[in-house]
């Protein structure tokens, strides 16, 4: 249950965000700037979040999809235990390493993590990748702490948020 | 927690500027977040403060 006020539809986190239309605008913006603009693959963008997802044990954010970044469901299954699993290249484990400590151990990272990812990507793709954790750190956050319910349809929390295009 | 940049600093100091449309587009939304939110700003500052204190953020 949310602890804000709606109407009838469950609330989702865009639902919510849409309370200051202003900051969902600009927060569509940037989330569409990451996944379009920022030169990092979408699936490695996916894995990302996901793996944040299931840090934060987000069901609401772990039943969003997004087909178009190519994670099939055997990835998505893997990624449970993605230190043990092959289908992951190694750019993917660098940055699987980082949202393993975004959500509850930032202050643990060291360099040699950021080093390992610095080995596959530039650093525009890098920055990239620590805003979009930080980001899907943010989303689970929000998520948790106003209560969104998981979504009837993942396309809808879709088409509030901003996504792929 | 590492003091040093791991990212090497292209504009006025910011790893960000790696990434100018994201740059742009981020501080658009936080300074909207700062500058034309319904809190005050003695709460969000308040709050920013323990923030960066729980995570231990010295920078």
């Amino acid at each position: 249950m949310t602890w804000l006020g709606r109407t009838t539809a469950p609330a989702s986190l865009g639902s919510l965000l849409a309370l200051r239309p202003e900051l969902l605008d600009l927060h569509r913006d940037f989330y569409n700037k990451l996944w379009n603009a920022s030169g990092v693959p979408p699936r490695l963008l996916e894995l990302c979040r996901l793996r944040v997802a299931w840090r934060h044990d987000c069901r609401s954010e772990l039943l969003i999809r997004h087909p178009a970044a190519g994670v099939s469901d055997a990835d998505r299954g893997a990624l449970a235990d993605w230190h043990r699993s092959e289908r992951f290249s190694d750019c993917e484990r660098a940055a699987l390493r980082l949202a393993d400590q975004v959500p509850w151990q930032v202050g643990d990272i060291d360099d040699e993590t950021v080093a390992a990812l610095r080995r596959h990507l530039a650093d525009p793709q890098v920055v990239a990748v620590m805003l979009a954790l930080t980001l899907f750190d943010m989303h689970c956050r929000l998520r948790h702490g106003l209560g969104v319910e998981p979504p009837e349809t993942a396309e809808a929390t879709n088409a509030a948020l901003g996504t792929l295009d | 927690m590492s003091n040093r940049p791991r990212i090497t600093p292209v504009v006025s100091g910011s790893a960000l500027a790696h990434q100018p449309a994201l740059n742009d587009a981020f501080w658009k939304l936080y300074g909207a977040l700062w500058n034309r939110g319904v809190l005050d700003h003695r709460a969000k500052e308040i709050a920013r403060i323990r923030n960066a204190r729980v995570t231990n953020c010295g920078l």
